[in-house]
Parts: structure tokens; C-alpha cells; sequence
């Protein structure tokens, strides 16, 4: 049986193919189309998807798509009427694309691929939580959900056993602690839906102070519920997402252009907090209830790895699932999950062990991209090209690394990477010039042997889709300064043998060189652009950057010097 | 058929200004970014200006370099072996349809080079071509007629019709009396096997045009005709037989953009084929007008289409354009499901096509130094679907003069024709 899942028309377009319950292949839409976040109708991972089956739309069975339109119309339409007429702008600039497609997915699915069979919609949130217990190693776990906002729902409670999902209670729009985020993100002059990130870096370097204004402003209640206090926010109106009186409590918002100032990280930090705090408590009250011990957590607010590790560290839950595409993508591989085991009741089989889901190329396309290119290249055999790439990342080369099949989901994870030395304090500001142009205050993370985590680490499970920010042990901040953040933390990834072997490989060699099992390990992708997928978006990037040597399967490319 | 046209005056003039309107409408020049929807951004539209500009250029270079050497362009014709060839892709220079600049580049690739930007978004889909299926399937007793010549990429056409797309294809293969048994035996494995309907057009009406062709020494390209008369003939039979669909074999480099597809892949006003298409307007004029057998034969591809389009509405394609994988895949598939064979000998190498065919190779390879095998090829190098040393090997001349003697022997013709 194949089930195609679809995500799209919000943000972070993606297709995920499931065949008879295993995950055959899914992606994001931004990489074909190389435009991040990308909203549109994800043909082109659709495509992919089912030719990576050799199959066509004749062949599947059902689709299903991860949120359920009509309700998220009224939602749109009812609080679009509460906040008229400030609302009007927003209501005429998205009503007609509710209309021409949102509203009308079967005949969209018919237009777009020529697909005539069932389709199947799941909530929002149900399909974030799908996206996450159904693939975990847990045969039964407390779920929890929580992001900017699906139909209604911006926090959903669970537990899930077996294939049952069951769904103890729900947080309606507009409390939300996601659009609480991004409405600040905004207010500190980053972009919503990327600048999330950025915030989380900036809160490192402030302190909580004004976490009291942040409890003012939302009412959170001993049992973990909350109130988002409305006349601090506009969520609907108009571009800004929060209100006057919001401005008058922290003074004046900054533009993107301004100099960061000490007030700004404070109201990052604070916000941090204030996030990291309230997800604990409710956290905790998922634990009392359900009386469990696995947890799994999904939706786009978990995308951030401070939070999951307070998480993780502060309640008594014993072991955390977080799935790699935790954000929207997630939903496609969600929905398909969801029709497979908990409608049509099949046994669960299927583990998530790693997140390669993407399109792979061979050694002869990847050769034939080179001599296309007139790119000098020489093909290396495995244990040569780790040897000799840890060799020059000793030597503070940076390395475009792809290898095998793409990433699902926002991080990139050993095969669209970019490498760099850990152990060069200045290794940091090199990647920011030379290739990622990112602001200062973001940290790069680290990729470790699954082995040696703990050597390195305050870490006591392994973290392999780089979702957790552990501390930093004191005694080897002073080895690895470029990927400890200046709270101490760092955004760890662990690898395996089994999941990752070249990997692996290359940083067992580069221990061997320099006795640290540990390399900087960040997305391949330059500024404002989506993470590579193809060797020829790996080229134009190599070309277009400052990267010394590009590594792809096993061909190298040394920059020209 | 006279009969069918009408009279011949009136049929020639109205031939001629349809041509002259379908030639103006698809004359080649860059696309615009996007479907046109967008606004053009400064940057394109100079980079457009640019190109035209250098258009102009190179137009005038040539007229100049015609004048000073007092010849006639077309009649500039060198031996192949002294050829330079572009370091890019496998053209040879061949003045005035391609010059080769100081750093050896032909100006072919240099073009494809500057307006590369705006050809990005020829890119097809799988899902656009099911949804041209679901457009036009189910109209008649078959989907889709298949032209299956017994090659890989045909043959493959075949099996995906029937076996991924799950239509009810009619299968169509024409013998102009030169087609080889391995060929034949290819297509008669596929259809048993894939149990489709299958229909052979078995015809001497196209050789005399060939032999003239051979014995006039006019330089046209027997391919060219043949191309001319087997889809005026498929049109006819997806007429006959009210099909809407009609799938070639296509590949890629023979045909990626859509103006050139409903041409029916092939683009003789492209300059690589400049040459060639004059020597064979002339050859129209001087040796096939005047003959009372081949009174009716179209002039020109648009012609064909021009009367297709008249007689029964059908489209074009072939799932080639569709599909990301490239000719080793679905030679396996067929291999294994199809039980089809390569041929031993072939022009280029891995290719099926009929016994003329050497004969087309050789006398274009003699006249012009290259083939529109060459010419396909070289495209599919600069779209990065091949390389460069791939393309050279499989077009480097497998066959001998003997086999070309036996041939002429077949079509009627003495070596001499060819100064053997």
C-alpha cells in the first residue's frame, strides 16, 4: 500500500511517500525549488517521492494532507471578524488563495498530479504528533505538541500507544507559545519563520531580565495551561504581530539594520526562559497525568534544542523522541503515518533511526556534474578520502561534505554539510566571512562520535537529529571554543557506525590526528539559500563561496587557488 | 490526395502562407523567465538586449567573412579529418553555421552559455505528463499511438505506456524497406509480450527519393525526408484510427522545449542545421516538385503538422522529457521485460536505427563533417546529460566502406555515386 503525505500553502512545503508503513522517501519542497520555506504545491517532491518507488500517482493509494482546511478557514474567517477592521488587509491579501486552492485539496491533488483516488485529511496537530510517536522506538509515550498554530490548536497532549493516538486536551489559537515567539522574533527585527533561531542564539548572551513582563503577559496556570494576553498582541493585524501597548512595556522594536543592544538580548533571554519554564511545567503535568516514561515532542516550537534539553533535564521523563522534520515538513510524514496505523490499523514496524530520506545521486552523475563543470577532480576509496579530508580539516580547511541521500527535515546532518576544525578559536568568524555570512552571535554545532559524547558533553542520550543543546564540560570548552556558545551549551549531534559510517569514519580519523572526536557541522547552504540537494547545487555553491575543498560521494574538488 | 487537398495551385499557396506564418511564430529566440508572468527584472532584460546584440554581431561576421572569400556560404565546404573541434561539445567547425572562437569554443555553446539563464525553467515533470495523459486519454478505441522503431528509447515508449501509465497503446512501426531484422525482432518481442495492438506500414514509395538523393550528390540528409514522410504517415494513421495521443521516442537532446516538441523534436531552423537544410530545400526543388510520384509529399515538418492539424487534432510527446533517468535504466527494464537486444553494429554506438542510416551518416560526416547525431549529442553535453568523452565514443565511425557499398547495392545505386 502506498500513502502519499502532503504538507503545503503555509510554509515548508513537503511530500513523504510511506509503503506499506516504512518511510521510503520524503523532502522539502525548498530544495527543488530552491526557495527557502517554500509554500507552494510540492510537485516537485512529490515527483521525487514516487520515483524514488519507481511508482506513479496510478499506483497510490490514498493522500493525505496535514491539516484539515475547513476548519482552519473558520478559524481564519472568525478571527479575522474579532480584530475587523485592522484585519482586512491580512483577510483580502489570503482569501483568495483559500479559495483557489486551500479549500479545494481533491481537486487540487486531481489538477496538479491527475489523481482521482482518496484523500484523507488530519488535523494539524495530529499530524505533528503522528509525525513523532508513530516512528518512535516507544511502544507507548506521553506526546506533546506545540507550535505557531495548526487549525485551532496551537498545544495538543497525548499519550499513544500502540498505533492509538489519543488526545487528552488542547490550547486554542490565539494562546500560543509559537506565535509568542515569533511575534518577539519580529519585534527583535528578525523574520518570522527563520529568525526563531536567531533569537534563540541572541538569548545566550543576555539575562532574564524582564521574565516578569513575559509572565505578565501570558497567564500561565499551575496545571500548564495558559493565556496569551490580547492586547499585548495582533496576530491578525495587519504586518505586525504585536500591539502598542507591547512596544510601550519593552520600548522601541529594533530594524533588521540596527545594532543589536544589550535591552534586545535581555528580551531574548527572557523570552528563552520564559518558554523554557512554562514547556517544563507543562512537561511536567503531561508526566503526573499520563505517568509514563517516554516522551515525544513535535511541532515547530521544538525545533528549539535549549528548550528540549530543559525539557529533558528537568522533568522526569527518562528518554525523548524528537523527529527530525519537527516543524511543518514533519506533518507530511505525519499524515501518511497516521492513515496507515491509526485509520486503517496496522501494526507499527517502523523505527526512524535516521533522517536520510532525500534524493541520492550516483558516482556517475556526480562525475558527469564535475567534467560539466570543468572541475579537477580525484577519486579517493573510503578510508583514504576520511584520512585525507580529517588531515585538512586539521589544517582549518573548510569542507562542503555530500554524501548519500538528502536530510528530511530543517537540519542538515552529515550529507549536506559544510566541515570545519572545532579547535581553532577562530574558526568561527572564518566560517562567517568565508562561506555562511551569518550574524556573529550564532553558534555553529558540533557533530560528535556517538561514543564520545559524554566525554565532551553533559549528555546522557544521544541526540542524532541535533535537537538537543547540552553543556559544554568545563574542562574541554577550551578544546572545542568554536562550537561552545557562550551560555556553555552547544548544539550537539551525535553519530553512529550504523547510521552514518563515512561520517563516522572522518571523525574517528580526525581524533586520531588531533585527539578530539568532535567537528563543526552546519548546514551546506549560503546565505539566504535552502540547504543544497543536487551536486550541481553543491558546485554553484563551492563556486560562489570560499569552501577549499568539496566532497562529493568520493570525488574531491580542492579550490583553485 | 490530390483530391483530399483540393487543387494543387490552390493547396501550394496556402501551404506557403502557412508555413510562412508558423515559421515566423517559431522562430527561436530566449525565453522569458517564468511563463511571463513576472515582471521582467532589469538584469534580464539587459542581459536579453546583450544577446541580441551579439546576435547582430555575429550575423555581420559571417556576412563579411562570406564576401571576402567570394563564395556563397553554403558552398564552404572543408574535409572532416583537418576540422577543428569545440573543446565543449562535439561540433566541428563548420562556416557559417558554427564558428569556433580563439579559445575553441564553438558559437553554439557560447549562446547556450549566455542565455542558459533563461531556459532554466524547461524542466518537466512526471506528473506533467500524466496530467497530458488524463487530458487526452479515453477519447477513442486506443490512447495513444506508439512509434516503435525497435530502438531502446522507442521501445522503452512503448513499455511505459502500457506498463506505467496503464493506457491501451496501439503500437506503429514503418519499414521503408531498410529496416534490420534485429529491429524488427525487437518490436515483435515487445508487442507479443506487452500483448498490445500492432500495426506495420511495409513500403517501397520512399526509395527512389533516397536513391536520388544518393545519386544527385545534392547534399541533403536522407534522415530528413524520411522524417518527413514517417509523420505525415503516423498522422494519417492516428487519423484513421482517431487516437489523440502520439508518442515518440524521443530523448532529451533531440527535443526539450515546447515549440520544438509540437515540430515533432526535430528544429531544422537551428543553425547547426542551416547547411543542411538549405542543400535539402534545393534538393526539394530541383529533384521531388517535378516528380509525379512525389507531387504530394510535404515540404517541411510544418507542413506535415499543418496538415495533421486540418485532418484530426492530436498531440506529441514522449515520456523521455518526463523522466529523470537517463537510457540505462529503462534498457535494463526492457532487457529483462521485453527481452530486447541491442544491435551488433549501429551509428552512433548504442543505437538501433535502419541500414540507411550508415548511409546518412556517411554522406553527412562527408559533406558537412557532422551528423545531427552530433548535433544531439552536443546538446545533451551542455544541458550536463552526457560527456564530452562518452559522446566521442559512441560517435566514432564504427562501419566501413563495405558496408556502405552493400547497401547502395540494396537501394539501387553504384559506388561511384559516393566516389567510393
Amino acid at each position: 500500500m502506498n500513502i502519499l503525505g502532503i504538507s503545503c500553502f503555509y510554509h515548508d512545503s513537503a511530500a513523504c511517500l510511506l509503503q506499506d508503513g516504512k518511510v521510503i522517501a520524503a523532502a522539502s519542497e525548498e530544495r527543488f525549488n530552491r526557495e527557502k520555506y517554500s509554500q507552494v504545491f510540492p510537485i516537485n517532491a512529490i515527483n521525487f517521492c514516487l520515483q524514488a518507488r519507481d511508482l506513479t500517482v496510478y499506483d497510490v493509494d490514498y493522500i493525505g494532507f496535514y491539516e484539515k482546511p475547513f476548519l482552519k478557514f473558520s478559524r481564519v474567517i472568525l478571527s479575522h471578524l474579532r480584530s475587523y477592521p485592522r484585519s482586512l488587509n491580512n483577510f483580502l491579501g489570503t482569501t483568495p488563495s483559500w479559495l483557489e486552492n486551500r479549500l479545494i485539496m481533491p481537486l487540487v491533488f486531481k489538477k496538479e498530479l491527475g489523481f482521482e483516488g482518496k484523500t484523507l485529511f488530519v488535523k494539524h496537530h495530529l499530524s505533528h504528533v503522528a509525525s513523532s510517536f508513530l516512528v518512535s522506538p516507544f511502544e507507548e509515550a506521553a506526546i506533546l505538541t506545540a507550535d505557531g498554530v495548526g487549525e485551532w490548536a496551537t498545544m495538543t497532549y497525548g499519550i499513544g500507544k500502540g498505533s492509538d493516538i489519543k488526545v487528552l486536551k488542547e490550547i486554542h489559537y490565539p494562546d500560543s507559545l509559537g506565535l509568542l515567539y515569533t511575534a518577539v522574533t519580529t519585534y527583535l527585527g528578525f523574520k518570522a519563520l527563520s529568525g526563531e533561531g536567531k533569537v534563540m542564539g541572541l538569548a545566550g548572551y543576555g539575562e532574564p531580565k524582564f521574565i516578569d513582563r513575559f509572565r505578565e503577559m501570558v497567564m500561565v496556570k499551575p496545571d500548564g495551561s495558559f493565556r496569551v494576553d490580547s492586547k499585548f498582541f495582533g496576530f491578525n493585524e495587519g504586518s505586525r504581530m504585536y500591539s502598542k501597548r507591547f512596544v510601550k512595556v519593552f520600548g522601541k522594536e529594533r530594524k533588521p539594520e540596527d545594532k543589536i543592544e544589550e535591552r534586545h538580548q535581555d528580551i531574548a533571554a527572557s523570552l528563552q526562559k520564559f518558554i523554557e519554564d512554562t514547556l517544563v511545567l507543562i512537561a511536567r503535568n503531561l508526566h503526573k497525568e499520563t505517568k509514563l516514561d517516554n516522551l515525544c515532542l513535535a511541532g515547530g516550537l521544538f525545533l528549539n534544542c535549549v528548550a528540549n534539553s530543559k525539557i529533558l533535564e528537568e522533568t522526569p521523563f527518562k528518554e525523548v523522541f524528537i523527529q527530525p522534520a519537527t516543524g511543518d515538513s514533519g506533518g507530511a510524514l505525519g499524515v501518511a503515518c497516521y492513515i496507515y496505523h491509526s485509520i486503517l490499523k496496522n501494526q507499527r514496524s517502523h523505527v526512524m533511526t535516521d533522517a536520510y530520506l532525500g534524493p541520492y545521486f550516483t558516482g556517475e552523475q556526480i562525475k558527469k556534474a564535475l567534467i560539466n563543470h570543468n572541475l579537477d577532480f580525484k577519486e579517493l576509496s573510503d578510508p583514504d578520502l576520511a584520512k585525507y579530508i580529517a588531515r585538512v580539516l586539521s589544517q582549518d580547511k573548510i569542507i562542503g561534505w555530500f554524501q548519500g541521500r538528502m536530510e528530511f527535515g530543517p537540519r542538515a546532518l552529515g550529507n549536506r554539510s559544510i566541515l570545519a576544525n572545532p579547535c581553532n578559536p577562530n574558526m568561527k568568524d572564518l566560517l562567517n566571512s568565508r562561506v555562511k555570512k551569518r550574524e556573529p552571535f550564532r553558534p555553529y554545532a558540533p557533530v560528535v562520535l556517538e561514543e564520545k559524547a559524554k566525554e565532551f558533553f553533559k549528555l546522557e542520550h544521544p541526540s542524532p537529529f541535533m535537537l538537543l543543546s547540552p553543556r559544554v564540560r568545563e574542562d574541554k570548552k577550551n578544546l572545542i571554543p568554536s562550537v561552545t556558545h557562550i551560555d556553555g551549551t552547544a548544539r550537539v549531534q551525535t553519530v553512529n557506525k550504523d547510521t552514518n559510517l563515512k561520517l563516522w569514519q572522518l571523525i574517528k580519523e580526525f581524533e586520531n590526528i588531533t585527539t578530539i572526536p568532535v567537528i563543526i557541522n552546519t548546514s551546506f547552504n549560503l546565505r539566504g539559500e535552502p540547504i543544497v540537494c543536487t551536486p550541481e547545487d553543491a558546485i554553484s555553491s563551492f563556486k560562489r563561496s570560499q569552501i577549499d575543498y568539496l566532497v562529493l560521494e568520493n570525488y574531491v574538488v580542492e579550490k583553485r587557488t | 490526395m490530390t483530391a483530399q487537398y483540393g487543387s494543387y495551385g490552390k493547396e501550394l499557396w496556402k501551404a506557403l502562407c502557412f508555413s510562412v506564418i508558423f515559421v515566423g511564430t517559431l522562430i527561436p529566440h530566449p525565453v522569458p523567465p517564468k511563463g511571463g508572468k513576472k515582471s521582467e527584472t532589469t538584469d534580464a532584460r539587459l542581459a536579453r538586449l546583450a544577446v541580441r546584440l551579439a546576435d547582430a554581431k555575429a550575423k555581420r561576421a559571417r556576412l563579411a567573412y562570406a564576401v571576402s572569400k567570394r563564395v556563397k556560404p553554403w558552398s564552404f565546404i572543408k574535409k572532416m579529418n583537418e576540422r577543428k573541434i569545440c573543446k565543449r561539445c562535439v561540433l566541428p567547425e563548420n562556416k557559417p553555421d558554427i564558428w569556433l572562437n580563439e579559445e575553441g569554443i564553438c558559437d553554439i555553446c557560447v549562446e547556450y552559455e549566455k542565455t542558459k539563464n533563461f531556459n532554466e525553467d524547461t524542466k518537466f515533470l512526471e506528473t506533467d505528463f500524466i496530467k497530458i495523459l488524463n487530458q487526452h486519454k479515453g477519447k477513442g478505441e486506443y490512447d495513444c499511438l506508439v512509434m516503435c522503431s525497435g530502438g531502446k528509447d522507442s521501445t522503452s515508449s512503448l513499455y511505459y505506456m502500457k506498463k506505467r501509465y496503464k493506457l491501451n497503446p496501439l503500437a506503429f512501426t514503418f519499414d521503408h524497406g531498410f529496416e534490420t531484422e534485429e529491429a524488427m525482432e525487437n518490436v515483435k518481442n515487445a508487442v507479443e509480450r506487452l500483448g498490445v495492438d500492432f500495426l506495420l506500414f511495409k513500403t517501397d514509395f520512399m526509395k527512389d527519393m533516397f536513391s536520388k538523393i544518393v545519386k544527385t550528390k545534392s547534399g541533403a540528409v536522407i534522415c530528413h525526408p524520411c522524417s518527413i514522410w514517417y509523420m505525415d504517415l503516423t498522422f494519417k494513421v492516428a487519423a484513421r484510427f482517431n487516437i489523440p495521443i502520439i508518442v515518440a521516442g524521443w530523448t532529451k537532446g533531440q527535443s526539450t522545449k515546447q515549440p520544438v516538441m509540437s515540430r515533432c523534436g526535430c528544429n531544422v531552423h537551428q543553425p547547426e542545421f542551416a547547411s543542411m537544410a538549405k542543400a535539402m530545400g534545393k534538393f526539394f526543388d530541383n529533384h521531388v516538385k517535378n516528380d509525379s510520384k512525389y507531387k504530394d509529399f510535404p515540404r517541411s515538418m510544418e507542413e506535415v503538422l499543418t496538415r495533421a492539424n486540418k485532418r484530426h487534432k492530436c498531440i506529441v510527446v514522449s515520456p523521455h522529457w518526463f523522466l529523470p533517468f537517463g537510457a540505462e535504466t529503462y534498457v535494463e527494464t526492457i532487457k529483462k521485460e521485453l527481452n530486447w537486444k541491442f544491435p551488433k553494429l549501429s551509428y552512433p554506438a548504442k543505437s538501433t536505427n535502419c541500414y540507411l542510416n550508415f548511409i546518412s551518416a556517411y554522406l553527412s560526416m562527408k559533406n558537412y563533417g557532422y551528423t545531427h547525431y552530433h548535433v544531439e549529442m552536443s546538446k545533451m553535453i551542455r544541458v550536463g546529460m552526457l560527456t564530452r568523452e562518452e559522446a566521442l565514443s559512441m560517435l566514432e565511425i564504427n562501419f566501413d566502406e563495405e558496408l556502405i557499398k552493400d547497401i547502395l547495392k540494396k537501394l539501387g545505386c553504384n559506388p561511384e555515386d559516393l566516389n567510393i
